[in-house]
């Protein structure tokens, strides 16, 4: 479905992707793991069209979909829900929600959508109408992903879900996510937190410094990377980044 | 000296700057731009007026319109054609592009028209003087005092309850996801500008109102005090620059009373001085808005 | 290591400084020689605002804050400068209302100059530190506020200044040398600026104002240090322009001065000093053509009108044109060096 061959990027001069080759399936759940600064969020921004790769193709669906403006990209189907949550603070949750559907919004399909989100997100319904800024950071989590998938998307991206989020919110994250992949939907994951993003994905791709170090199912990838095992493990003991 | 009169002048005045401020405050809270350009924006509606109505001899209320729609469409060219091609290499060059359109419009202004003041043709009503329990004051002011009010509800309107308007304050908080949504960037900025130069333009209706003449360095003046007030009332948010220019009408008019006679003409000097001085307090401006304004040191 | 090799190895560590300087000073001489009287004007104009340019990118390019009130710290020192060096009979003939302590104080050029730069320093020093602490919006516009009100001072003040009136009889001391002995010392203090620890720390900041303050650079500081630095350059750039023009009003320091120095600037690149050069030789031969051209229209009663303003017209779609092509400028954020043409690739966001 989505495939991403070869791609190199950088931010000004330095170079941050030495060329990514990355595959995702039709109804496959697939991780990028890495530590911080490794390209995952960058290989992210090179599929959504935030930052155009100098080299090497992204192809959705059959489409070269390589440096195009992120608008595009949802009316063709990818929906991200962006690291940080980026909820749009000062709007209400509701219009979070209806934001999320601008591209794809049918007058009757919206409010059968709304319904749906509030059967996976009972906390969205009673907050509907506060500001989003006023959610906590797990609650901001669902709402980020609720307002990724009223777009009705073919692929789901997620850029560090857990990041920043207490144990339980992690766990009901990645229950969700489950629940998404029951559902056929098509995930491609980013997470540092390797070991819960194993448990719930199809494959994974391990990526180091730009470049992608392992891939394959969850057991191959357990296995390829036992020895090195400083890179899963749950704990993120990596201090802020600077500059972000 | 505070009476009636006192107060009306104050709200008549806090009001147009208030208008003017909120047309800044748009473009600025999703591109980050503080527009150069906006004051010639101003100085067009009054030219259009000039003429529409001197030369061509249209009626008023003709004219009016047209002063908008010349206001609303050198807004939007000067996002067209300087903005957009310069947005995506940087926020510097945006600033220093408006500046040069600003230069560029009053001197294309300067070169057909002239570098002589006109006379600007404005609807008898606007000098009739009416009297309110004592208080005498021109239409004008009482006009301008009910326009503010009915086009700053329509544009709270405009945002709270319609798409683009969620659009625009969504691309005002965060303007790469706003993107990620599927809003199209161009489009929001589009109408940004667009609705910025109907403020500018009915704005400035009033502004060369005042004077009833018009030179191609109108703009500067009403510019100035955009800037100021949005900068006092807050520039992240409209409800600031709303406050920022009643707060400037206020603080004008005080000094243009309290001032000796000798002192009169640095009154201008004072207003920045105490401007400056509040800001150094309080950068953010008068009407927080969630996160404070970064301050370096 | 022979005297010639050392001198040699010195000149490619600093080529820059050398690059500017030479063709400068070259063409001073050539023109000096054989310049009829109007090119010798010009190339004086030239180094002059030359002086001013580089006042105004010391801040600008080294600290990226978009400054309006240098043009207002040229008129500073010009003023200053003028009202010491004029001689009594013509300031009491000239501005009626003078202080009379003003009046009779009068000093030699040089002294009156670097007056002129001190003044201006002192002011940029009094009002600098809580202008330096605003950021992006907020601190674009206080600048641009900061210079309305030297505006507002300087047409009103008139027992200091004439008012809005021309100030006139200031001795024309400044010749195609003395603008260019100042130009080069101008190059040379911008680099020297750009390579010390402040410099390196502004720039820094310029980039990535967090991490340079990660780093302990005390931003607000550095910011100050430019901030003050360049005023005293704009002020004495000012004084040499005084000793030029001979006569002046406060229009001359105001915005669309402030413009001409800005698109010289910005045409040619505020990171770098090359910039300030490269941009300062387009701008000036650029509105000198224009200049005649407008002239030549009017003289020719070609048209039924006047044409006034075609110089600004122009060089404002000039200035946008250069912007939408190269932000950076005609040179760039590097500094030109020998080799020219060693330089990175850069990548650009795929914003659009």
């Amino acid at each position: 479905m989505l495939k991403v061959d070869n791609i190199h990027a950088s931010y000004g001069a330095v170079r941050a992707l030495h060329g990514i080759s990355v595959e995702v399936e039709e109804g496959q759940v697939v991780a990028l793991l890495g530590v911080n600064g490794a390209g995952k969020s960058t290989t992210l921004k090179c599929i959504t069209g935030v930052l155009r790769p100098t080299s090497g193709t992204v192809t959705f669906l059959g489409e070269d979909i390589t440096g195009r403006t992120p608008e595009s990209l949802v009316k063709r189907g990818i929906s991200l829900v962006p690291e940080g949550r980026e909820i749009f603070g000062s709007l209400t949750v509701e219009e979070n929600l209806r934001l999320g559907a601008f591209t794809s919004y049918q007058r009757d399909r919206y409010k059968a959508d709304l319904k749906e989100m509030f059967e996976l997100f009972p906390i969205l319904e009673e907050r509907l109408h506060q500001a989003g800024g006023l959610l906590s950071g797990g609650e901001q989590q669902m709402l980020a992903i609720a307002r990724a998938l009223m777009a009705h998307p073919r692929l789901l991206m997620l850029d560090e879900p857990s990041l920043g989020l207490a144990p339980a919110m992690t766990d009901q994250v990645f229950e969700l996510i489950s629940q998404l992949r029951g559902r056929g939907l098509t995930i491609l994951l980013v997470e540092q937190n390797a070991e819960r993003a194993l448990q719930v994905v199809d494959r994974a791709y391990l990526l180091t410094n730009g470049l992608v170090e392992a891939s394959g199912t969850t057991e191959e990838i357990k296995r390829q990377v036992d020895i090195t095992s400083s890179y899963l493990g749950g704990e993120d003991t990596k201090g802020c980044e600077v500059g972000r | 000296m505070i009476n009636l009169e006192f107060v009306i002048n104050t709200l008549s005045l806090g009001s147009l700057y208030a208008l003017l401020s909120v047309g800044l405050v748009l473009v600025y809270g999703i591109l980050k731009l503080v527009n150069f350009a906006y004051g010639e924006y101003i100085m067009v509606s009054g030219y259009a007026i000039y003429l529409s109505g001197a030369v061509l001899h249209m009626p008023w209320y003709v004219t009016m319109v047209i002063a908008v729609l010349a206001a609303v469409l050198v807004s939007f060219l000067t996002e067209y054609a300087a903005i957009r091609p310069v947005r995506t290499k940087s926020a510097d060059a945006m600033l220093v592009t408006s500046f040069a359109v600003s230069v560029f419009l009053q001197n294309v202004v300067l070169l057909t028209i002239s570098p002589r003041s006109r006379a600007v043709p404005l609807p008898s009503f606007f000098s009739k003087t009416v009297t309110i329990a004592g208080a005498t004051t021109p239409l004008r002011n009482l006009l301008v005092i009910g326009t503010t009010f009915v086009v700053l509800i329509g544009l709270s309107l405009l945002m709270k309850k319609t798409v683009l308007g969620m659009a625009m304050r969504a691309a005002a908080d965060k303007f790469t996801t706003t993107r990620l949504m599927g809003v199209p960037a161009n489009f929001v900025i589009s109408a940004a500008f667009i609705i910025s130069g109907f403020l500018a333009g009915v704005g400035g209706i009033f502004w060369v109102g005042r004077s009833a003449s018009v030179d191609p360095l109108t703009g500067a003046a009403p510019l100035l005090i955009a800037f100021i007030a949005t900068v006092m009332g807050g520039m992240n948010s409209p409800i600031g620059a709303v406050v920022g220019g009643f707060v400037y009408g206020l603080l004008f008019n005080v000094l243009s009373i309290t001032l000796p006679a000798s002192m009169i003409s640095y009154r201008d000097a004072f207003m920045f001085a105490i401007v400056i001085l509040f800001l150094l307090f309080r950068p953010e401006g008068i009407v927080r808005r969630g996160y404070t304004e970064e301050r370096v040191g | 290591m022979s005297v010639i090799m050392r001198a040699g190895q010195w000149a490619r560590e600093h080529s820059t400084i050398m690059l500017m300087m030479i063709p400068v000073i070259v063409a001073g001489f050539v023109i000096q020689a054989f310049g009829s009287s109007l090119v010798v004007n010009i190339y004086t104009y030239f180094c002059v605002s030359l002086m001013m340019v580089l006042g105004v990118q010391v801040f600008m390019g080294n600290s990226g804050i978009l400054s309006w009130t240098h043009v207002g710290f040229v008129g500073i020192g010009a003023y200053v400068a003028g009202i010491l060096s004029t001689s009594p009979m013509v300031k009491g003939m000239g501005v009626p209302n003078m202080y009379p302590f003003l009046v009779q104080l009068q000093i030699p050029v040089l002294p009156a100059i670097a007056m002129g730069g001190i003044v201006a320093a002192l002011v940029a020093a009094i009002i600098g530190y809580p202008l330096m602490r605003l950021s992006d919006a907020v601190g674009v516009i206080t600048l641009f506020a900061t210079l309305i009100v030297f505006h507002v001072i300087m047409t009103q003040w008139d027992n200091v200044t004439n008012g809005p009136r021309t100030f006139f009889g200031v001795p024309e001391y400044t010749t195609l040398t003395v603008a260019l002995l100042g130009a080069l010392l101008a190059i040379a203090a911008a680099y020297w600026f750009r390579e010390s620890a402040i410099g390196l720390k502004l720039r820094a900041s310029r980039d990535d104002r967090h991490a340079a303050a990660a780093t302990g650079i005390n931003v607000v500081r550095a910011r100050y240090n430019a901030f003050v630095i360049s005023a005293l350059m704009a002020g004495v750039a000012g004084g040499v322009w005084a000793h030029f023009i001979t006569s002046f009003s406060p229009t001359s320091f105001y915005m669309s001065e402030m413009f001409v120095l800005l698109s010289m600037l910005v045409i040619g690149g505020s990171g770098s000093i090359s910039g300030a050069v490269v941009g300062t030789t387009v701008v000036t031969i650029a509105r000198e053509l224009l200049r005649q051209l407008e002239s030549t229209i009017n003289n020719a009663h070609v048209l039924s009108f006047q044409v006034f303003g075609l110089t600004e017209l122009v060089m404002a779609v000039l200035m946008v044109v250069v912007l939408i092509w190269r932000p950076g400028g005609v040179v760039g954020g590097q500094e030109l060096t020998w080799p020219l043409f060693k330089r990175t690739t850069k990548e650009v966001d795929n914003a659009a």
